[in-house]
């Protein structure tokens, strides 16, 4: 049981004062950007990147994973009580949870949602303890044809996954794997795409990027919608904090339901929790129409239960999927991935060798946070909501303010921001014309990586592209991606032919 | 019936236009795709590089954009915005008003003009940006900060100028002490330089 010795040095480190510090505002941070709507845990990470940089990389880390569960605890928080999301992980949570709000059961329904996040991360992180460290061992056999094809797979499932469109997806993709080119080609020393500018030799920096899609094509999009929204009222939070053991016997098995359905997405690149959280609703429901007396659609608990277990056990087993694979399979996780790279860490196989300290204390802190956040949410979750009150435009200067602040302090260079605003308005444009942000981030993180592998495989080949299918391991990638993408345009396709139906009927 | 309506009343190449502004997406992956392939011929490649040179993933990706960009302009011609709007159910009549967008545009208006930007207030935001990057370094974080803070709030739709003013040299000092003088991050201090 290494593991459990690891684990344990892990839980020594992290319960210093100091680095419980970090977990609780970690946690804080993580909360107040999960309540707030239109804020992730992608764009606070990314917000945090540059002024962290001057922290030992523990302690960032252990505040990193305390942002990213807390933007799932919190995301429900206003999406319940105002049936505003706080995030996309929380609309299938919010369906029923506000429904509950509204017949008076606000405060069960964020307790469901509360213990619901905890359940899930706690049961993700306890599998990646154990699986972890197994899966970067298998990782230790891939050659560079197995790194590409698990680039490759990450390239695809995420574009036709993401977004209302497999061609929209793609689009974006291409546009970060174009802005990854930028700099000098690390194998044959040739500038690229740098127009002789010296300051763009090291390329576009990730932060740049996260800090221009995330933050302010966020801030420009809500500049451009103004005055076109609906506010919504704020329900306030009444009722039993304590669920009742009926209600409890109810939550319970939609609590495990969703966190199996949730653990395996972790690893599948599909952009992160979207999926899940509306398969285990979809689940959730059709259990109980089966049985009389369904609540579905006036406030079931299950409905809250199983999509908020679910989020974040995919948050979790994703964490694990990074660290051990080096795969981002969301776009928290690609700036989670560009956080390593920035204190000169590669995840991957050898992260359990080479900073195996911080690796545990990273993975203890997920089990400290968990707790962290179920004290922070369950009692307090109305006391979050209050931050709601705090006008938005306040709030988006606050953060304008912060990222170019970060922006500036990392390079002292003026064209970094004037390159973030331009990335800005493309984040801004994608946003307008429903083009997903996820795939910009995972080609700008994995074009690179990519493109080394496949160059590094056909000169060990010697130009024989063959090598690039012949490993059992990288061609079982390529058929279960062939196969997935066939499944899901043919399932898009009946959908469109069934909606055009509809329509045909209804005129 | 209102979208025959509003094709007789607004013809011509400009309405035309005015439903497919999505087109600058695939306009932009166009000129990126063009960059590169100009870029990549053009490239300085150093002789006795290892056969994939640094070309050819570039080259990949620049005929990937000319045929997403192709694709992408085609769907968006063949699907303008309104028609996406009109779809939604239980809305009112789509009267494509420009004007729609307005703070004093009516609740009920408020639906199907959710895919149409306020123009005024991304110009703002955007030129805020733009003054504040031209004049970081000659006025120093504190003033330019502050500036920031102003101009993107007042972009937002805040309307109290004189207590942002105080609020926004607030917050850009709280900044200066605590990343400056407590993180040590390198701020630029401008005009300001001898009063600290």
């Amino acid at each position: 049981m290494d593991q459990l010795s690891n684990l344990g040095d892990g839980f020594l480190t992290v319960l210093t004062p100091m680095n419980m510090l970090w977990v609780v505002v970690g946690a804080l941070l993580g909360t107040a950007v999960g309540v707030l709507p239109g804020l992730g845990s992608a764009m606070a990470v990314a917000l945090l990147l540059p002024v962290t940089f001057s922290l030992d990389p523990i302690g960032a880390f252990i505040m990193f994973a305390g942002v990213l569960f807390g933007g799932l605890f919190g995301d429900s928080i206003s999406g319940i009580l105002m049936n505003t999301p706080g995030n996309s992980t929380a609309i299938a949570g919010t369906i029923e949870g506000h429904r509950m709000a509204k017949s008076g059961r606000a405060a069960q329904a964020l307790a469901t949602s509360a213990i619901g996040a905890f359940i899930g991360g706690i049961v993700s992180s306890i599998l990646v303890v154990f699986f972890a460290p197994s899966l970067a061992d298998l990782a230790t056999l891939f050659g560079p044809e197995e790194y590409l094809a698990l680039a490759v797979f990450a390239f695809v499932a995420i574009s036709a996954v993401v977004g209302e469109s497999f061609l929209r997806g793609l689009a974006a993709l291409v546009i970060g794997l174009a802005i990854a080119l930028v700099g000098i080609d690390a194998m044959s020393g040739a500038s690229r795409f740098t127009g002789g500018q010296p300051e763009l030799f090291d390329g576009i920096d990730i932060v740049v990027i996260t800090v221009g899609l995330l933050a302010l094509g966020e801030v420009i999009a809500v500049a451009a919608r103004r005055g076109t929204e609906k506010e919504n009222a704020l329900i306030p939070s009444s009722g039993r904090l304590w669920l009742t053991r009926r209600e409890f016997r109810l939550a319970l098995p939609a609590w495990l339901r969703g966190t199996s359905i949730g653990v395996p997405f972790g690893v599948i690149p599909v952009g992160g929790s979207e999926v899940p959280t509306f398969l285990a609703y979809g689940a959730e429901r059709r259990l109980a129409s089966r049985k009389p007396g369904s609540m579905f659609g006036k406030g079931a608990i299950q409905g809250v239960a199983g999509p908020e277990a679910a989020g974040n056990a995919t948050a979790g087993t994703a964490m694990g999927a990074l660290l051990a694979l080096g795969l981002p399979t969301s776009a928290t996780a690609a700036v989670l991935l560009a956080a390593f790279r920035q204190y000169g860490l590669q995840p991957g196989p050898l992260l359990f060798d080479r900073a195996s300290e911080l690796v545990w204390a990273l993975l203890a802190s997920f089990f400290v946070g968990m707790v962290v956040l179920l004290i922070l949410n369950l009692p307090f979750a109305p006391l979050w909501a209050q931050l709601l009150k705090v006008p938005s435009h306040y709030l988006y200067a606050g953060i304008s303010v912060f990222a170019m602040l970060g922006i500036y302090a990392t390079s002292s260079k003026i064209l970094d921001l004037v390159l973030v605003l331009a990335i800005g308005l493309l984040g801004f444009a994608m946003r307008r014309y429903g083009l997903p942000v996820a795939p910009v981030l995972i080609g700008v993180i994995l074009g690179p990586l990519a493109e080394t592998e496949f160059r590094r495989a056909l000169a060990v080949s010697e130009g024989d592209a063959s090598v690039l299918v012949s490993s059992p391991i990288a061609a079982t990638l390529y058929s279960v991606l062939v196969l997935g993408v066939a499944g899901l345009l043919i399932q898009r396709a009946r959908a469109r032919r069934r909606e055009r139906a509809r329509l045909d009927v209804a005129a | 019936m209102s979208t025959d309506q509003e094709t007789l009343s607004r013809t011509g190449p400009a309405a035309f236009l005015r439903r497919r502004t999505g087109l600058v997406v695939p306009l932009l992956l166009l000129v990126i795709g063009v960059t590169l392939a100009i870029g990549t011929i053009t490239m300085d490649v150093p002789s006795n590089v290892a056969s994939p040179g640094p070309r050819l993933f570039p080259g990949v990706i620049s005929v990937a954009c000319v045929v997403l960009a192709a694709f992408l302009g085609a769907d968006m011609l063949r699907r303008p915005e309104p028609e996406r709007v009109a779809e939604r159910p239980a809305e009112a009549p789509a009267t494509a008003d420009e004007t729609g967008a307005d703070e004093t545009g009516a609740k009920a208006a408020a639906d199907e003009t959710m895919f149409r930007s306020n123009r005024p207030a991304v110009l703002g935001l955007v030129g805020t940006f733009v003054v504040f990057i031209a004049l970081l370094e000659p006025l120093g974080w504190l003033l330019a900060g502050a500036l920031l803070f102003w101009g993107v709030a007042r972009a937002l739709g805040s309307r109290r100028p004189v207590f942002d003013t105080f609020l926004s040299i607030a917050i850009s000092s709280i900044v200066q002490l605590a990343f400056s003088a407590g993180l040590g991050l390198n701020l630029p201090p401008g005009v300001l330089a001898g009063v600290f």
